[in-house]
């Protein structure tokens, strides 16, 4: 008996708890359009969510790039097909690993970051003090890291990208002996053959480009719903902070399965 | 019991006893000192002598006749029949209201949700039955954002200050300004300095300081300053003096007794420290086993007869 009501209890509290994530969602996408506008916080939140991430997300995707390309090589020295290298990297890294590899660095840092700070708010009483001085927490703490997040995570990716293509080139040109022109003429026939939106945007610039929208609202939103949820004192800023991270990164690798699935259906090459 | 009255009680009710009743309880207090080193036993509870440090502690600051609520005003709060349970009750049919102009100390042990009192002011909790009314709005019929616009007329001092660690000491007491209203930087800052000075605090000297580099005396304080700010009607301390050392704790009561009486704000105070309650609160409000077993003044509390009461006082 006991035991069914701790079932009944835990059950009840996921449900609860992801009703609150998605009237938090709701509510944090409505006030992006409502007043007042707090555009100091915006900066504040992409300084902190696409700045200060810059370090960590060009060195993942520069390692990355490098160990792709290292990869591959081995692989396909087999066939005599090593010239392609440039192809395999760039398409790997815009569909699939620079979205994935920046969503992840970025809940790592940042998502911990947000949850770790609005669980402190919660649990000091500064969230129950916006209340009182008339200010909504989710118009002030979580509509500013949702916009910035949906706007930096792209950029990141993009920068991500970049970052691999380049370490790739740096594999191809000292390890393959590979001329730099023939990894970048390799590189761009990829992007052109995956096929184009409306005649200009390539295909695979949708794919790397959708995700990162995506995955930065995962990431800020989950870090704010943990953050907001914050009971238990400083214990509780660990817990919400661990569940950040472990929810933020399944969220991540179980959306882009799906996404993945959507944008292929969607623009086939 | 709540809002005993009791015309043939003769404790401390005139001012002329005042200043008899203070030497009685000096006599009565150095007698207690004398003994102390050799009757330890003294400390358990003696009705008498708590009684007689607390008329002291209530004639130290006002006289028993100097009511400042305005009765013949509507309430400013008003709690009828409130009940609110969680995983167990907590509240089970509060009902008390606070007048323009006085200080109500809500007091009573440890987890008998004091707090949520508060909280139920503010619209932060909503009540399971009974009624809140604030500044005559039934709070619990608004919608959300009407809550918001009647808690700006409401400034809230918390336990743990919360200011906002961000910020600076200027930006948190400017934060409800920049927030609400439409007043220019100048005069942001001289309201700013002003309500600096009114909780004692020295503008010039921290205004740009972070909150994490201040005691926790003057984080209150700056807390205090921060409700302030917007000019609110009503202003609710929870455990104001937790934490404090006894002079700080003193600062604080005092600050409190001066926003009464030179601004007359409506005031409800949570706090467990006895003392402080009586210095204070015009009435107070006891709470045990999720109800008000007591609600009335200072004098009466200390005149009643009834054992949970002395208990409680003895206790302190």
């Amino acid at each position: 008996m006991a035991l069914l009501q701790r079932i009944n209890a835990a059950a009840r509290d996921k449900v609860f708890s992801l009703q609150e994530a998605f009237v938090l969602a709701w509510n944090a996408f409505r006030f992006i359009f409502a007043r007042p506008f707090y555009g100091q916080d915006v900066i504040q939140q992409m300084d902190a969510i696409g700045v200060q991430s810059l370090g960590i997300v060009v060195l993942t995707g520069f390692f990355t790039g490098m160990v792709l390309a290292l990869q591959s090589a081995v692989q396909m020295q087999r066939f005599g097909a090593t010239a392609y290298v440039g192809s395999l990297v760039s398409a790997s890294m815009i569909r699939e690993l620079g979205p994935v590899l920046a969503g992840l660095m970025v809940a790592g840092r940042v998502g911990s970051g947000i949850a770790a700070q609005i669980g402190s708010m919660r649990v000091t009483e500064q969230i129950d003090a916006l209340n009182v001085m008339g200010t909504d927490p989710i118009k002030k703490l979580v509509t500013p890291r949702l916009i910035a997040a949906l706007l930096m995570l792209p950029a990141l990716t993009v920068i991500n990208d970049v970052a691999g293509i380049f370490g790739g080139n740096v594999i191809a040109k000292y390890y393959l002996q590979l001329p730099t022109s023939l990894y970048w003429a390799t590189v761009w026939d990829q992007i052109s053959t995956g096929g184009f939106v409306l005649h200009f945007i390539p295909n695979d610039f949708v794919h790397g480009l959708v995700k990162p929208f995506i995955f930065g609202g995962i990431i800020s939103l989950t870090a704010c719903h943990f953050g907001l949820r914050t009971t238990g004192g400083t214990e509780g800023v660990g817990v919400a902070t661990t569940r950040t991270v472990v929810t933020a990164s399944i969220l991540i690798l179980v959306t882009d399965y799906f996404i993945t699935q959507a944008l292929l259906a969607l623009l086939p090459a | 019991m709540m809002g005993a009255d009791d015309p043939n009680d003769t404790t401390v009710k005139e001012p002329d006893n005042a200043p008899a009743a203070a030497a009685d309880a000096s006599d009565e207090e150095r007698r207690a000192t004398d003994r102390r080193g050799d009757d330890r036993a003294a400390d358990v509870v003696h009705p008498e002598r708590v009684r007689a440090a607390i008329r002291k502690e209530i004639t130290a600051d006002r006289d028993a006749d100097d009511d400042p609520r305005n009765t013949d005003a509507q309430p400013v709060i008003e709690l009828r029949d409130v009940s609110l349970a969680f995983d167990r009750p907590i509240l089970t049919g509060v009902s008390f209201e606070v007048y323009p102009g006085e200080t109500v100390a809500i007091v009573g042990e440890s987890g008998t949700g004091k707090s949520t009192i508060v909280k139920l002011i503010l619209r932060l909790l909503v009540a399971d039955s009974g009624e809140v009314r604030v500044l005559g709005n039934d709070i619990e019929k608004l919608t959300y954002e009407q809550a918001l616009e009647i808690r700006q007329h409401m400034g809230m001092v918390f336990q743990g200050s919360a200011l906002f660690d961000s910020l600076t000491v200027f930006e948190n007491i400017a934060y409800p300004l920049r927030e609400h209203t439409n007043l220019d930087e100048d005069a942001i800052e001289e309201r700013v300095r002003e309500k600096l000075r009114i909780v004692d605090l020295d503008p010039d000297q921290v205004m740009e300081v972070a909150p994490s580099e201040l005691s926790g005396g003057m984080q209150k304080r700056v807390g205090v300053a921060r409700g302030l700010a917007a000019n609110p009607k009503i202003m609710l301390y929870d455990e104001p003096t937790s934490g404090l050392d006894p002079l700080t704790t003193g600062t604080i009561t005092n600050l409190i007794l001066k926003l009464q009486r030179d601004l007359n704000v409506t005031s409800v105070v949570v706090t467990h420290d006895i003392r402080s309650a009586f210095r204070m609160a015009t009435r107070i409000a006891l709470l045990h086993d999720q109800r008000i077993v007591f609600f009335g003044s200072p004098e009466d509390m200390t005149a009643s007869d009834d054992p949970y009461i002395q208990t409680f006082l003895g206790g302190y």
